[in-house]
């Protein structure tokens, strides 16, 4: 406990330094302004704003950036309450009552909520981190290349498993993914692989141009495509604190919330998504006043958003303790701490205590600049989403270009970010959900090169892999939760879940 | 034999295409053994499991209950084929332009441009091809021709690429982002961009 408190000691120290908490204010405001605008969500934003950090410290880079997604993720909420549509999948639980509310004249109170379930959650979720990131970073400097590989075989399968849609086309997306990964020059024997000759590509495909490329070209395009009307449901929001009523009736939400967003989020392949799923399936069960969910309950506008938030939180537990993302955002996350040369994994914490703890600290401080901004900053998201989309997407477009340019200031770099974009048009045509590519893309030097070292220390017998037993059980479990989907029922249910979208 | 699922038809394709790609390239690195894998082992490994697996969505194309026609993509044929001619016409001049030295050398990447935007206008949808060319017309010319031009052409060609365009309402929008990049990227941010035409 004495361990724990010196630890955020360090982690407040550094956290709430004039710099740092500017460019986490910063990184707040830029990723509530980006995450508003429908059709956006925190993947695209934090990939379009990561150039931004590049000229920062590592800890005052990742700040922004953990801000960023906080950020993005409300302002997502804030689009899914007024204009019922939600930003990315994660906010799609919170359109359902949210809009309810907002037709019914309580958008404030469902905006007011959010923001403080949100809270809430982030503050528990906070201190889970604390506690459980030391143990497992122990555990996991225990780890052998055998239990890496296994580890990151069921990082994958868990992101295949929460794909949507078909199972197959998740796997081999993942597998393109590591494909992707492995162009450009083998450490081992310095041979440049699958380059054709471009000396660009010697260094591999740049992680922002397919990221970009995929998750915002394509989603712009995909945006002009359908010329449908936006219909914005934009009246002036009042009364933005929730009554004491409404208070009473959420306690006990935000809590279940807060527990099982927190308690998903660990997991490989968790995170938002999953969280608020289950959050509001539960408390749809729960609940006294289940009977109005889905008519406007603020019940379920707080439970998505608490959970959505802890499990946003939690998942980068992974990420900071094991150095394996368990979903596209976290992918990013490690993407930018590469650029600034840090290797994720356990050792961070002990080798750069500063780093990791003020991170840490950061995300609560983030969480409550969310809260105290946004309650007055409402009016100006609004404003902003009654701006036209024809206006707004050549602004966006401009400031990805500049982005992705000013990498390493080459033309080669937008060029192949176009590419991208053309690429992940095609996926959304074939209904391949890039998700999972992005992870095998970030994954696949990393699962070679583990591989490579595994099969070197067992002298080429791949039984290494099942007889030590960590690496055992994460192949079992991945093996299990393959099982799981393939089952008849479960394949049923989940076509469900995903059809309620 | 009929095809029910065209999407899934076309995703089957492209990973068997993708995965065999892969395999074939690979086959100019060394492969190793289990125990010292060389650079080629992991990736024909990886694009053998892609061929599988795109061979099985392949297959399911025929069985699917799920229906998609076989028109995933609006096809011109035209412009496919026009641009597939003019890249392999290019291709095959490459040494005649070569010979003409530097301006050689610009207009075979020019002419490359040209084909490839033919061909990728051939399947995609307006907005995919205008606004990505205005993206790479951008990357090239913001050096030679500094932001507030290179934005012009940006802002200028995708808003034109979109469903609804209105010349004013464009014009003033650029005028503000080309004002608000410059003073953000250039003074705020110290990116090391031109302003204007690099003349010198």
């Amino acid at each position: 406990m004495d361990q724990l408190v010196t630890n955020l000691g360090i982690g407040f120290g550094v956290a709430l330094s004039i710099q740092n908490l500017l460019y986490c204010l910063l990184g707040v405001m830029l990723g509530t302004l980006i995450g508003v605008l429908p059709g956006i969500g925190p993947v695209a934003t934090i990939a379009m704003l990561l150039p931004v950090t590049f000229t920062l410290s590592p800890i005052s880079a990742l700040i922004m950036l953990a801000g960023i997604y906080y950020g993005a993720q409300y302002g997502g909420s804030t689009t899914a309450i007024l204009v019922n549509l939600p930003g990315e999948s994660s906010s799609v639980v919170t359109c359902l009552d949210g809009y309810q509310m907002a037709r019914q004249g309580r958008a404030g109170a469902a905006l007011g909520m959010a923001a403080i379930a949100s809270f809430i959650a982030g503050t528990f979720a906070t201190f889970i981190i604390a506690l459980f990131a030391p143990p497992l970073a122990e555990v996991a400097l225990k780890f052998g290349p055998s239990e890496y590989f296994s580890l990151m075989v069921l990082g994958l399968i868990a992101a295949v498993v929460l794909a949507h849609g078909s199972l197959v086309k998740a796997i081999a997306m993942v597998i393109l993914g590591l494909l992707l990964g492995l162009v450009g020059t083998d450490v081992n024997s310095g041979v440049a692989r699958f380059n054709f000759g471009i000396s660009e590509l010697s260094d591999g495909i740049g992680f922002v141009s397919v990221a970009m490329g995929v998750f915002g070209f394509a989603e712009i395009i995909g945006n002009l495509e359908q010329k449908g009307e936006r219909e914005v449901f934009v009246k002036r929001v009042a009364n933005l604190l929730p009554t004491v009523q409404d208070f009473k009736d959420c306690a006990g939400t935000i809590v279940r919330g807060t527990l099982l967003g927190s308690a998903l989020g660990i997991l490989p392949g968790g995170g938002a998504l999953l969280s608020s799923f289950a959050a509001y399936t539960l408390e749809k069960k729960v609940s006294k006043n289940s009977a109005n969910f889905g008519k406007g309950a603020i019940q379920g506008v707080a439970a998505p958003e608490s959970a959505n938030n802890a499990g946003a939180q939690t998942s980068f537990i992974p990420l900071l303790t094991l150095g394996i993302p368990s979903n596209p955002v976290m992918a990013l996350m490690i993407g930018a701490m590469m650029i600034q040369g840090i290797a994720p994994g356990p050792q961070v914490m002990t080798e750069r205590p500063q780093l990791f703890w003020g991170m840490i600290a950061s995300m609560w401080v983030g969480n409550l600049m969310l809260v105290v901004l946004n309650l007055p900053l409402i009016g100006m998201w609004i404003k902003l989403l009654t701006v036209p989309y024809r206006l707004l997407y050549p602004a966006i477009v401009l400031f990805m270009c500049i982005g992705v340019y000013s990498l390493q200031n080459s033309p080669f770099d937008v060029l192949q970010t176009a590419m991208f974009g053309i690429v992940g048009y095609v996926f959304v045509k074939l209904e391949c959900e890039p998700a999972p590519l992005i992870l095998g893309f970030i994954l696949g030097p990393l699962m070679e090169e583990n591989l490579r070292r595994a099969m070197l220390l067992s002298r080429g017998n791949p039984m290494t892999f099942v007889e030590r037993p960590i690496s055992a059980t994460m192949l079992a479990i991945s093996v299990f939760l393959l099982l799981i989907i393939i089952a008849p029922t479960v394949r049923k249910k989940r076509e469900e879940a995903f059809v309620e979208e | 034999m009929q095809i029910k699922n065209g999407k899934d038809f076309w995703a089957g394709l492209m990973f068997m295409g993708i995965g065999l790609g892969f395999m074939i390239v690979s086959r100019n690195y060394p492969m190793g053994t289990a125990v010292r894998m060389g650079p080629s082992y992991f990736p024909t490994v990886l694009g053998g499991i892609l061929v599988t697996l795109g061979a099985i969505i392949f297959l399911r194309a025929f069985v699917s209950k799920i229906r998609h026609t076989i028109v995933v993509f609006p096809f011109r044929w035209t412009l496919i084929v026009a641009g597939g001619a003019l890249g392999g016409v290019v291709y095959s001049a490459q040494s005649w332009f070569l010979a003409m030295g530097k301006i050689g050398a610009l207009m075979t990447y020019g002419l490359y441009g040209l084909a490839l935007f033919l061909f990728i206008g051939g399947f995609g949808p307006r907005p995919l091809f205008i606004i990505l060319a205005s993206v790479v017309a951008f990357g090239y010319l913001l050096k030679p021709l500094g932001l507030v031009l290179a934005t012009a052409v940006l802002i200028l060609v995708s808003a034109w690429g979109g469903n609804e365009f209105k010349l004013r309402e464009v014009v003033v929008l650029y005028v503000a982002l080309a004002l608000f990049s410059v003073a953000t990227f250039i003074y705020g941010l110290q990116l090391p961009f031109n302003i204007w035409p690099d003349l010198g």
